[in-house]
């Protein structure tokens, strides 16, 4: 890890505030305590001060190194009472060292310094503990911080993923009974071929270039929607029936892409695969207070059906749902007197 | 030479179209009839006895493989479906062939040549039903149906109605809600097709429901009897009562 200090401009000048702070708050205490300033007191401050900064500078190395390897409570405390012992000593005699050799009066210098060793003592404690304290908070607050950047960018990286997936593939089985029915219509009737390949190249196009997660508009939904079910259409012709009541003020309405198709794929799916009679499928929008309302019905053949449902669509609609608009959007699916419901609110803004 | 009647089984018109077509081309080939699901289909074959069926596998009512289940009599089979996880279980019926939708002229020439030989030559048609379905690899999800046949009509019995499963020599008697019924398949058919949550195979002879189990009594020296709901008393063998132990977690 980076020294928090060294490696930064701004925090540098605030250390050497905090220290020219210390070394004034040490000199007033000491003018207090004696009544006089004198040169020796303030070069002794000065100089002892200068010291531990150098000293409390280099502590970081040790202590981020022991921080790291994750050693039990004891021995961190042992470390930083070894730590505390070896640095207060070392400035002490660095100090004494450098100010005696600056006065030589030996006399004055004597005196001084047995005045005030205990006070210095107690002061070189003061300081010890200060400096492990900050580190220990910028240590803890970076591997904080750094913690849930990781973790926002895990989170987004998933949800991600899972939007991708979720984003409903397009099922083989219609894309393969569809180029039959083209197989067909080339013979019976090449007009209608024509327009059903360009129809399914559209669907296709809309399906498969949305690489990103960017909302579209409601009317581009429906436009889609109307090309796939156009093309089911062909394959089941009065089978299925269509109708839509959408109001102009929904049109605009954003909405994740492709989120409404697994719903149509399922009345498909429900109702006109199992079903020998005519399967209407109704599409109701209007906006209700802040949200857009879409309710979409079909009616489906109430005999047990072949393949139980397993309800994928629907989880699939509701999970893209919640990643969108956390709790803010809401499917409910009702299954009532042969008609299957389902009412989806998405805020319209 | 007599025509060969064939019936085309499909949902969508487009397909039985393309089908149609394509049968042009074959002179002895006569189309009798087309359906677009499995009820009028099996009626259809039922009736009129045709020699070569083209079947869609997913189609309203029933599919193609529950109308081979029920149908008694078994003409030459082509599979037509876009549903390729269906396609060794078609092989294993014995059918002529199976056709991936869209399929090229050249693989469907081939299919009706090779039906047209068999029919020719009178070999043997598809498998009884039974024998496919015991092959059947376990499939993906449960049954959530079975077909039965009942003289001449078609029962569908939704799996949760099944109360539980007897075996009886080739057969199966099946207990639903509202009565039983007789059908020729296998007790291993059902031991693995049925959900397994739902149906433990309390003895050789019996598949049952768990829901509907009211208690199990000690029965001789190391057997157990399984009371259910409606009164039905079953045996259970030891392996059954290991079963039930693990399932019910007693």
């Amino acid at each position: 890890m980076k020294h928090p200090v060294l490696s930064n401009k701004v925090r540098l000048i605030i250390w050497w505030l905090a220290w020219l702070i210390l070394a004034l708050g040490q000199l007033l205490s000491y003018y207090l305590g004696s009544g006089t300033i004198t040169a020796l007191s303030v070069s002794d401050n000065a100089i002892s001060m200068l010291i531990f900064s150098g000293l409390a500078l280099s502590i970081w190395y040790p202590f981020s190194y022991f921080n790291n390897i994750k050693t039990g409570a004891g021995a961190m405390i042992s470390n930083i009472l070894a730590g505390g012992a070896v640095s207060i000593t070392l400035w002490i005699l660095l100090t004494r060292l450098i100010v005696s050799s600056l006065f030589r009066s030996s006399e004055e210098f004597t005196l001084y310094w047995d005045d005030t060793f205990y006070f210095r003592i107690g002061s070189g404690v003061f300081i010890y503990i200060l400096v492990v304290v900050s580190y220990y908070l910028f240590l803890s607050l970076t591997t904080l911080s750094e913690k849930k950047a990781r973790e926002a960018r895990l989170e987004t990286l998933v949800k991600e993923t899972e939007l991708r997936m979720l984003r409903s593939q397009i099922n083989p089985h219609f894309l393969f009974n569809s180029l039959n029915s083209v197989s067909s219509l080339t013979i019976t009737d090449p007009g209608k071929a024509r327009e059903m390949v360009i129809k399914l190249s559209e669907f296709m196009r809309y399906a498969l270039s949305r690489k990103d997660e960017q909302p579209v508009t409601l009317r581009s939904e429906l436009e889609n929607l109307s090309l796939y079910l156009d093309i089911e259409k062909v394959r089941f012709g009065d089978k299925l029936t269509t109708e839509e009541n959408i109001g102009e003020e929904c049109l605009e309405v954003k909405l994740p892409v492709m989120l409404l198709q697994p719903l149509y794929e399922n009345a498909i799916k429900h109702g006109v695969y199992e079903s020998t009679e005519s399967v209407r499928i109704s599409t109701v929008a209007r906006i209700t207070g802040d949200y857009l309302e879409l309710v979409i019905k079909n009616n489906y053949d109430i005999a047990p059906s072949s393949a139980k449902g397993t309800g994928t669509g629907l989880i699939n609609v509701q999970r893209r749902l919640e990643l969108y608009y956390g709790n803010r959007a809401s499917l409910r699916a009702l299954k009532e007197n042969g008609i299957f419901t389902v009412t989806l609110y998405i805020p319209s803004e | 030479m007599e025509k060969i009647r064939t019936i085309i089984i499909d949902d969508e018109a487009p397909a039985r179209e393309i089908i149609k077509h394509y049968l042009n081309e074959f002179e002895p080939v006569e189309v009798i009839a087309e359906c677009s699901d499995g009820f009028s289909g099996l009626k259809s074959v039922s009736f009129m006895k045709p020699d070569l069926v083209f079947l869609d596998i997913q189609m309203p009512r029933l599919t193609g493989i529950e109308m081979l289940e029920v149908m008694t009599e078994k003409p030459q089979i082509i599979f037509t479906t876009a549903y390729d996880q269906f396609a060794i279980r078609a092989f294993e019926l014995n059918a002529v062939d199976y056709l991936l939708k869209p399929f090229p002229k050249r693989r469907f020439t081939e299919a009706v040549n090779k039906a047209i030989d068999k029919i020719r030559s009178g070999q043997g048609t598809a498998q009884p039903a039974n024998q496919l379905l015991e092959k059947m690899p376990d499939s993906a999800q449960p049954v959530s149906r079975v077909v039965v046949r009942k003289g001449n009509s078609i029962n569908l019995i939704p799996v949760e109605n099944i109360r539980y499963v007897e075996s009886q020599d080739d057969y199966v008697m099946i207990h639903h809600s509202a009565g039983k019924a007789l059908k020729q398949q296998t007790m291993k058919y059902y031991e693995e097709n049925l959900p397994k949550t739902d149906f433990v195979r309390i003895h050789r002879s019996y598949i049952v429901k768990v829901e509907e189990i009211k208690r199990i009594e000690p029965y001789g020296k190391d057997n157990h009897v399984a009371i259910l709901n409606a009164g039905d008393k079953l045996p259970v063998s030891r392996a059954g009562y290991k079963e039930l132990k693990k399932e019910l977690d007693f």
